[in-house]
């Protein structure tokens, strides 16, 4: 079962490498907007789940999308992981959620891991590179680091780069953070879920999955070469859902024998079967930002009968530490299942 | 057109009468020592190593029999020249290990996995078979071939008895469809609807089931000619684990809506006297993951009760066949019937010849963690290791390409199932099925190797002091 | 102040963005590094793999270059797929297990795409049984085709020559594509002291090793499934 500790420890290996502490706020994915919308399952939805919300009736949804950083600082064009946390309110007052991020797959396969990441990726002094060495790494055929932005002082990019190169597990998960960039707007990126879970399906026959979102508007980010703006994702948010809903599309793989069901750092390749669970649409950015977009409290265990959670050490341990997450910020309780 | 004599015994028919099997797996200790150890074997004297048992037995049938599979390394090791070497097709030069994903060995079957002496394929040169009627003979025979340590060193031994009538671990009877060769008279086999199967189908340099297609015979003639390709495996078998699925399944039938039509009330008795409800059902379950009752009556031609008097082999699957498409024998050898790959009918069949190991498992005492290993000593033969045993291990049992309403899910008995995402479909009179799931995987692979049969010829070509 | 962006610094992030850099790059830096850090190719074909997601909707990237390099060899190449038209529906109907199959004329090779089912050995074995006449009819106006023809003699032979000619699949995952040098130098799963931004010189060195690849092992729409599969589930028969 969950450790209580361990759930803590976690949670304050995140705080310590904050560049300064955000009491009462989220220790990442910190900067964020909350979202109104509804969800509708596809036809063949309940086939593989039966779970409430892929019955086929609406569903409301509460949606929180975020940038990944810890810290109250926000830099909305900094290439950089971004959040979209999914709760669907289902008919009896219960609630379930889907967590995503723009990353496919996760860095570390366990706690172990994860202490060790946050010990070895620590905030750096990040620096632009001397001319002479980023010439020596043309000589090498080699890319150079990125210039750091306007302001950005430190990083852990160095860190997770020497983390990478000691665990080849890691290396997919960071390499891609290396180059996920900057989206133009939140309804226009993917986002994985990362873990498997197991649904059941109306035969009652079980499956593993993953699932991802994938905008309908399609996938933008901005220009790399462009200098980074600091704010625009929000308010790009606001013009875009007053004009017209943004949708999305909850996408499901489904795992084979051999598949890394246990393991977030692990692809699954595009060669299984993707089954279209539905259609989210997002209709307007939540008046009340204090109760939809901070107090409200996501935690990607918070399933529901036809839904569960597969042997993942990362999912386990992420149950304990939202849960202190939430308590140490004052988040909103939400009752469980 | 071919001379019995100058094949090895146990390619054409195999030798039923012997229960007693012994392989001895060697390595060429030296390569002129080993080569006059070949000549000896096809000397035609009676003392000293023993004689390779031919395909002409006479008049008398051997007390014992003999007989060698070479692998590519051993090939190397005995000095064959690089020009006949680089003839032989890639998946035997490759060997067994290499060839993991496509046979299925993965994950607890997988070559990394394999216990000595399978550890080391490249040691593993020349596999010896000695089938006697009792373990004197074996250990007689063994010494005879063994004297001369100079020649081939012994790394290992396997050995397996066969039970009575032919019965195999997981309760079936085996050994009843081989397939009967154009041209060659075999009166012990049973007859079949399929068409007989021309001799390249397991002898190279005749022609095969492919139209107009030849494979490679390397060179020269005496060395490839009549030769055949053959695939040992060491599958163990997880018995305790499969009755228990068996027990499962049965218990989740009985609680299924549609299990009338599977066995309507009071028809228990048919399938076995005295058996209750669920034992009734633990034996559909059995028959149908098979394609045959545990007797060997086959669910195309008897698909509610065993039936003794049900021919064995007389059957195809044109048209409308109660035997389930996923069922073993019908994964294995399709017959006749409709499959995706047309011009594959007949075409990927191959020799088995089997023999158990272990002791025979004890329902009484249910396996506690010290059952003991048991499972079969498989060889598949036929004239291309590719186009029939690879072919049939990865399209057919491992994918189920050959029939859309199979594919994705895997052998039921033989296959590398994973339980969380297994599947079977029973099929029932009205046309529909019963979907059983949680197959766990009850055969595991725990060592093999492809040799190479050479003919007496070859033996004798391999033999000589200078190839 | 050393984070300074002073003009050298913009030269060098402005340099490897130009045409000259990379031509100049392309002669020397490239070459060199070939030599110092060398590369063998990787095998073309599917990944090997035993599941079964990864055994249908396979991809063949077939370019093989032309005896006759002029209009006149392509014409032949041409007359040569359009004279058997009869025969590839028929191979392509009884074989069962190819999606689709396209021929392709680019510069001077002709060039085969197909999307099959199951084992590539098979598959080619299949068609050598069916449609030998045309894979003959093909590969006699390859480079290098004559040893390999008539097919239906040389099986063995033939596949071989067409899996040596298969495109290498560049893995879909960036860091597979490391995975696969690894396993081809034989270096199992150790690591330790991996360098990852060497990522871009060993993708530019395989594609010197291995001028022609394909980009991952393609998009699908609705992966998972074979042609028979689809075939009975649009009611066409199989
Ligand atoms: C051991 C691994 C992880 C730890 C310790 C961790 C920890 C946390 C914590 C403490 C929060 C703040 C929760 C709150 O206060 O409500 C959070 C938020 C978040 N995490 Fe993780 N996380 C982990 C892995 C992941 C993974 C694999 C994903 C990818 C799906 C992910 C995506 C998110 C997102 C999107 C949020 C923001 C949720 C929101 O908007 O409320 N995290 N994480
Ligand atoms: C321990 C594992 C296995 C067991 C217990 C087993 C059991 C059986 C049994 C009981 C039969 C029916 C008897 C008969 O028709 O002669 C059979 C038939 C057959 N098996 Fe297996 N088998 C195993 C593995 C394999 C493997 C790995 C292959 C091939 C790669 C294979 C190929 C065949 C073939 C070709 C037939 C004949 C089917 C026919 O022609 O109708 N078996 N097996």
């Amino acid at each position: 079962m969950v450790d209580a500790s361990v759930a803590k420890r976690l949670v304050q290996a995140i705080i310590d490498n904050l560049p300064e502490p955000v009491p009462g706020k989220r220790p990442v994915h910190t900067i964020g907007i909350g979202v109104k919308g509804e969800f509708v399952a596809s036809d063949v939805a309940r086939t593989y789940c039966i779970a409430e919300h892929f019955k086929g009736q609406p569903v409301p949804v509460s949606v929180r999308f975020s940038n990944g950083l810890g810290g109250l600082e926000q830099h909305d064009g900094w290439s950089d992981v971004r959040g979209m946390a999914t709760r669907f309110h289902l008919p009896d007052g219960r609630g379930t959620d889907l967590i995503a991020t723009t990353l496919g797959e996760f860095f570390v396969r366990n706690v172990e891991d994860f202490f060790e990441f946050a010990d070895v990726a620590k905030l750096e002094k990040y620096e632009r590179r001397a001319w002479w060495r980023k010439l020596g790494d043309l000589l090498q055929l080699k890319v150079p680091p990125r210039n750091p932005y306007p302001n950005e002082t430190v990083s852990v990019d160095a860190g997770a780069l020497r983390y990478a190169n000691r665990h080849r597990f890691a290396q997919l998960g960071i390499f891609q953070v290396s180059l996920i960039g900057a989206p133009v707007s939140y309804a226009r990126a993917s986002y994985h879920a990362v873990h498997t879970f197991w649904v059941t399906g109306s035969d009652g026959a079980r499956r593993p999955v993953r699932f991802s979102w994938q905008p309908v508007a399609g996938v933008r980010n901005t220009d790399p070469k462009a200098v980074p703006r600091d704010k625009y994702l929000f308010e790009e948010l606001k013009n875009r859902l007053r004009r017209w809903p943004a949708r999305f599309m909850l996408m499901m793989t489904i795992g084979e024998a051999g598949d890394a069901l246990d393991d977030p750092t692990k692809p699954w390749p595009g060669t299984r079967i993707r089954v279209v669970m539905g259609t989210l649409t997002l209709i307007k950015v939540a008046e009340d930002q204090e109760a939809d977009g901070e107090r409200i409290s996501f935690n990607p265990c918070r399933l529901v009968p036809g839904i569960e959670v597969s042997a993942d050490p990362i999912l386990e341990a992420r149950l304990g530490a939202y849960e202190v997450s939430r308590e140490m910020r004052g988040g909103c309780p939400f009752r469980w299942r | 057109m071919f001379d019995l004599a100058d094949l090895q015994g146990n390619i054409l028919r195999g030798y039923t009468k012997k229960p007693h099997v012994r392989y001895l797996i060697l390595e060429v200790a030296d390569p002129i020592a080993a080569r006059r150890w070949l000549a000896a074997s096809v000397s035609g004297r009676s003392d000293g190593v023993p004689q390779i048992t031919t395909g002409n037995w006479g008049a008398n049938r051997p007390d014992t029999c003999f007989n060698i599979g070479l692998t590519y390394e051993g090939l190397r090791a005995l000095g064959t020249p690089s020009a006949s070497l680089e003839m032989f097709p890639n998946e035997f030069v490759e060997g067994m290990t290499a060839r993991a994903w496509k046979l299925g060995d993965v994950g607890p079957s997988a070559p990394e996995n394999w216990p000595a002496p399978f550890n080391e394929p490249k040691r593993i040169h020349l596999i010896a078979t000695i089938y006697a009627e009792n373990v004197e003979q074996l250990d007689e025979i063994q010494e005879r071939a063994l004297t001369d340590g100079r020649a081939l060193r012994l790394l290992a031994i396997r050995e397996g008895c066969s039970f009575p009538d032919d019965v195999v671990h997981f309760g079936y009877r085996d050994n009843i469809t081989q397939p009967r060769f154009e041209g060659v008279h075999d009166p012990e086999r049973y007859p079949d609807k399929q068409p007989r199967a021309p001799l390249g189908t397991v002898l190279l340099g005749h022609p095969t089931n492919l139209e107009g297609l030849k494979w490679r015979v390397p060179l020269p003639a005496a060395l490839g000619h009549n030769g055949t390709f053959n695939a040992f495996r060491v599958l163990e078998q997880d018995v305790a684990g499969f009755e228990k699925y068996l027990d499962r399944a049965a218990s989740d039938l009985l609680e299924h809506p549609q299990v009338e039509e599977l066995l309507p009330h009071g028809a228990e008795e048919k399938i076995g006297k005295g058996l209750s409800r669920r034992a009734a059902l633990r034996e559909i379950v059995a028959a149908n993951l098979c394609g045959r009752w545990r007797d060997g009556t086959p669910l195309a031609l008897s698909a509610d009760a065993p039936d003794p008097k049900a021919d064995l082999t007389d059957f195809d699957y044109v048209g409308e066949s109660r035997c389930p498409y996923g069922a073993h024998i019908r994964r294995c050898n399709p017959r006749g019937g409709q499959i995706v790959q047309r011009v594959a009918n007949n075409s990927r069949r191959l020799v088995r010849r089997g023999v158990p190991y272990g002791p025979a498992y004890d329902p009484a005492k249910p396996g506690d963690r010290d059952e003991p290993k048991r499972g079969l000593l498989g060889n598949f033969i036929g004239a291309s290791l590719g186009a029939q045993f690879e072919a049939m291990s990865c399209d057919w049992l491992n994918l189920g390409l050959q029939d859309p309403r199979i594919t994705g899910s895997n052998d039921p008995i033989a296959g590398a199932n994973d339980a969380g995402t297994s599947w079977f479909d029973l099929p029932l009179k009205s046309g529909g099925s019963i979907r059983l799931r949680g197959l766990p995987q009850f055969v595991r692979t725990r060592g093999g190797a492809y040799t190479f049969l050479p003919s007496l010829s070859a033996i004798r070509f391999l033999g000589s002091p200078t190839i | 102040m050393p984070g300074d962006e002073g003009l050298l610094d913009r030269v060098v992030d402005w340099l490897p963005k130009t045409l000259v850099f990379k031509r100049v790059a392309s002669w020397t830096l490239v070459p060199l590094w070939a030599r110092l850090t060398p590369v063998k190719p990787l095998p073309g074909g599917p990944h090997l793999s035993f599941q079964h997601g990864d055994n249908v909707q396979c991809m063949m990237n077939l370019i093989m270059p032309l005896k006759v390099k002029s209009p006149i060899g392509r014409a032949e190449a041409a007359l040569a797929i359009a004279q058997n038209k009869d025969a590839i529906f028929a191979g392509l109907n009884n074989v069962g297990t190819v999606h689709f199959a396209r021929f392709v004329i680019v510069g001077d090779n002709i060039c085969m795409f197909s999307v099959y089912d199951g084992d590539f050995t098979n598959y080619i074995r299949d068609f050598i049984a069916t449609i030998g006449s045309v894979f003959n009819a093909v590969v006699e106006l390859v480079e290098g085709g004559d040893d390999v023809i008539p097919c239906e003699e040389n099986v063995e032979a033939f596949i071989q020559w067409v899996h040596e000619r298969d495109l290498y699949q560049v893995p879909d995952t960036a860091t597979d594509f490391l995975r696969d040098q690894e396993a081809l130098n034989g270096e199992g799963a150790v690591s330790g002291n991996d360098d990852l931004t060497l990522l871009p010189r060993k993708l530019v060195l395989q594609l010197r090793a291995n001028a022609n690849v394909s980009l991952g092992s393609g998009y699908r729409a609705y992966p998972g499934f074979s042609v028979a599969q689809v075939r009975k589930q649009l009611g066409l028969g199989w």
